[in-house]
């Protein structure tokens, strides 16, 4: 120990030289110790040492134990047995103590890049964690548990939630209660409204509607003559400016009325109509799927979809979660499709025979985001006849020729209704599956991992119900078949070390950038469909596949949820990344720079990547054991 | 040119009693044992001119290095109150005159140093020029030059650069080109502290290199004479 660790005075009663503040500031935009006040900061840089390590060296725990924050350079964390946990570079920080106590193997940190690195004694780091509670909140939550936090993170605001102040016509027409009918009606028509006030002096005395000049007068027979007093609604139901669009809904549901008038400090001060409320909800996507319902042309549901990127990014932007606008954007594809086969079959004619039209990947698991190909297929009842084919062929390049129209492009692998392999009788998927799943070669293989995420879109559920069952007993106790779909699992490994460059694409239009559809979505979604084949789990959806086998105490219930939120986050910042493309107007891709995602961004990512990266681990021990 | 101790005879009555005088009472460097035992004081000064004849110390910083390793508890900065203006070099270091009325008077920033370098080698980047200005300013203090030991690690790099036959010149071994070589992040503000913080990891960098590393990934430090 130096000397001056020996006379070191109590903690706080020292800071380091102002002259040294570019040193304070870089540790000032590292994690965790952007969260401590500058004095704090100051103070905790002056506990610093400032260590050289060259290329090669190991760091052993020996050497002092302590936070390790690398300045410059690059330090892989590898475990027992030399597996890369992670690649730490400029600004990340690390305990090897720490790490050894996680790790019953052992955790060796080599030098890859020669570095230099700032070490807080281990005294001074655990007095910081004592103190400060947010500096000490990143280390004592497991980084799974950061992860989920992120994951669940949801802010509120909903158009629902604004005040109806925002949406109501403050512009009134009104009339006094003497008033003769014809001369309300008549300036009702001149306005352009559909109800009137009836004011008695500044009290609201009533309300008159369309429906009460038809109820009330004309199928009463009553003079125009009459004064409007008597066809009024005397007892009026009426809202605060400040009362929400969501009372207001509740409202008029509840009292079956269209017009609501606003009151603010007791006086008339607006109207808010159902339509207010309508347009309030353009954002809504249950507007727009009823839409898609109303067209009678391609052109009509193309035209409609154009407005979807935009509206996902108000979503986003409303803080929806990134499964929720996922399963609204797979509910969007399931309308447009279904509204498609209802074009063609009005076009065809009904089908000869009971058929279904299922959804594959993305589709059939609900998971879809915006710029999803097409994956679907046809499952045709067994009694179709050769002299049926010829529908189901135009039934299917219709449909087909129709969604690429509208915006989900032809699938590059011909997984489509259109290619006869994927337009099949029952009996014949039936057989394809039992082969691929006797024989899996490399190519049936990739085949299955799209073809079991399968979900009946329109027509006969049962066929596609039976066709899953068949899956599920020719895989489940397969355990060569499982062996070589957990190979084809394997294939794409956590890429642990993005974050310096070294595993992201080197070529082309995506230089430095990672796919995160490729590396982090799709080895989550093989390693759960795998799980689910080898557990019997019908279900499709990601989440709902992960929480069958939690309940089957198929898995631990922490890998589950690690899984899930793990997957959550890399949606969540696949979304943001399509949501600032969309901004940039730029076409939406999967592709994202590390470089360009926030500190915490960043350390999500790599959370989820860690916990991928167990995920396989577990599969290779489970399903590849004895198989090298 | 003769050993410390022998030059330091002359002087030894004039600077009795003084910080200098216990400075020269510790043993001196053990060369031969791996440079990590040694204590360094790693210096920088700041002087309004290049000429000693015209210019005066502005600043001095320094910073511990122990055990192989940079204490920054230890980093210590202090202004120098001049006689005349800052003049031109006050563009180069982002000194200015109204800066400088904080400053101490020289004799109590050269005290300091060698209050914190007693027991240490010193470490210039560019020697020369630091120990011109600050033997000049020892002599006036204490009547005798520093006669400290020292290393220079401009002149290492400058001596290893033209073993290994990649000889720089000028520019090349300036304290910034130096870090790059050894994958140092450059700083973009200078003032004495930070630029004897470089120099201190630039320190470590070059004696990291001067030594092997094992098969075990266990570091073999280079012995202290080696570093030269």
């Amino acid at each position: 120990m130096s000397s001056a660790d020996q006379h070191e005075p109590a903690s706080g009663s020292r800071a380091i030289s102002p002259e040294l503040q570019s040193l304070v500031d870089f540790l000032g935009q590292t994690l965790p110790f952007n969260e401590l006040d500058p004095d704090t900061l100051r103070a905790s840089a002056a506990d610093m040492e400032v260590i050289y390590h060259r290329q090669g060296e190991r760091l052993v725990t020996g050497d002092g134990s302590g936070l390790r924050v690398v300045r410059s350079g690059a330090i892989d964390l590898r475990d027992g047995q030399n597996k890369l946990l992670d690649r730490l570079g400029e600004g990340e920080s690390f305990h090897l103590e720490r790490l050894n106590q996680a790790h019953s193997e052992g955790v060796t940190a080599t030098v890859i890049e020669d570095t230099l690195l700032y070490h807080l004694p281990n005294h001074r780091y655990l007095a910081l964690r004592e103190a400060h509670r947010d500096f000490d909140r990143y280390f004592h939550t497991q980084r799974s548990r950061r992860l989920r936090r992120a994951a669940r993170y949801e802010s509120q605001p909903h158009a629902m939630t604004q005040a109806v102040a925002s949406v109501m016509t403050s512009d009134l027409l009104t009339v006094r209660p003497d008033t003769p009918i014809s001369e309300t009606a008549r300036a009702m028509t001149a306005r352009r409204v559909s109800s009137v006030f009836v004011m008695d002096g500044e009290t609201l005395a009533g309300i008159v509607t369309d429906r009460d000049l038809r109820e009330r007068v004309l199928a009463a027979d009553r003079s125009p003559e009459t004064a409007t007093r008597d066809i009024m609604t005397a007892d009026v139901r009426w809202l605060q400016a400040e009362a929400s669009l969501f009372e207001a809904l509740l409202t008029m549901t509840r009292y079956g009325c269209h017009h609501l008038p606003v009151l603010r400090d007791n006086k008339l001060c607006g109207v808010v109509t159902t339509s207010d409320l309508m347009l309030a909800r353009q954002d809504d996507p249950v507007f727009l799927v009823q839409h898609i319902y109303r067209q009678e042309e391609v052109a009509g549901i193309q035209s409609l979809l154009q407005g979807v990127p935009n509206l996902m990014v108000q979503w986003v932007n409303t803080g929806i979660r990134a499964r929720q606008v996922s399963r609204v954007l797979t509910a969007i594809s399931d309308a447009v499709t279904v509204r498609l086969l209802q074009i063609a079959e009005a076009r065809l004619g009904p089908p000869p025979v009971p058929y279904c039209w299922a959804g594959f990947g993305s589709q059939g698991r609900q998971e879809q985001l915006l710029g999803a190909d097409q994956d679907n297929g046809l499952i045709i009842d067994n009694s179709m006849g050769e002299e049926h084919a010829d529908y189901f062929q135009r039934l299917a390049q219709s449909v087909c020729d129709g969604l690429d129209t509208c915006g989900y492009p032809y699938c590059n692998g011909n997984v489509m209704a259109m290619n006869p392999e994927w337009r099949l009788p029952l009996a014949q998927w039936q057989e394809k599956v039992r082969s691929w799943t006797r024989t899996p070669t490399p190519d049936a293989v990739m085949r299955v991992s799209i073809f079991f995420d399968l979900r009946a879109i329109h027509g006969d559920a049962s066929l596609c119900e039976q066709l899953q069952q068949t899956m599920l007993s020719a895989s489940s106790d397969n355990t060569i078949f499982l062996a070589a779909l957990a190979q084809n699992a394997l294939d794409n490994p956590a890429p642990l070390g993005i974050f310096r460059r070294f595993v992201v694409d080197r070529d082309g239009q995506h230089r430095d950038s990672l796919d995160l559809k490729k590396h982090g979505v799709m080895p989550i979604t093989d390693i759960v469909r795998l799980h689910a084949l080898g557990h019997r789990v019908a279900a499709v959806n990601t989440d709902e596949r992960l929480l069958a086998l939690e309940q089957a105490g198929a898995l631990a219930k922490v890998d589950a949820r690690n899984l899930t939120d793990a997957l959550h986050c890399l949606q969540r910042l696949r979304l943001q990344n399509h949501v600032e493309q969309q901004l940039r107007g730029e076409k939406v891709s999967n592709f994202l720079n590390p470089r360009n995602l926030s500190k915490m961004a960043r350390e999500q990512l790599r959370d989820a990547f860690s916990i991928i990266h167990d995920a396989q681990a577990g599969v290779r021990l489970r399903f590849r054991q004895g198989m090298g | 040119m003769w050993p410390l101790p022998w030059r330091r005879w002359r002087y030894r009555s004039r600077v009795s009693g003084t910080v200098l005088a216990r400075c020269w009472e510790a043993p001196a460097p053990a060369a031969r044992r791996p440079w990590v035992e040694q204590r360094f004081l790693v210096c920088d000064a700041e002087m309004s001119s290049l000429d000693v004849n015209e210019g005066e110390l502005l600043s001095l910083g320094w910073v511990a290095v122990d055990g192989g390793r940079v204490n920054l508890a230890s980093a210590s900065h202090c202004l120098i109150a001049t006689t005349g203006s800052v003049g031109q070099s006050a563009g180069i270091h982002q000194l200015r005159d109204c800066d400088l009325e904080q400053a101490g008077s020289e004799a109590d920033a050269i005290d300091r140093l060698c209050e914190a370098a007693r027991g240490r080698v010193l470490v210039f980047h560019h020697a020369p020029l630091d120990l011109t200005y600050l033997n000049r300013a020892s002599q006036r203090h204490f009547g005798a030059p520093l006669l400290l030991p020292y290393l220079d690690t401009l002149a290492m790099e400058k001596r290893y650069r033209d073993r290994v036959g990649q000889a720089e010149h000028n520019g090349g071994l300036n304290l910034t080109a130096c870090r790059r070589r050894y994958g140092l992040p450059d700083y973009p503000a200078h003032n004495a502290l930070v630029d004897a913080l470089a120099t201190a990891e630039l320190l470590l960098a070059i004696a990291s290199h001067r030594g092997g590393v094992d098969r075990e990934g266990r570091s073999k430090p280079a012995r202290l004479k080696d570093l030269r």
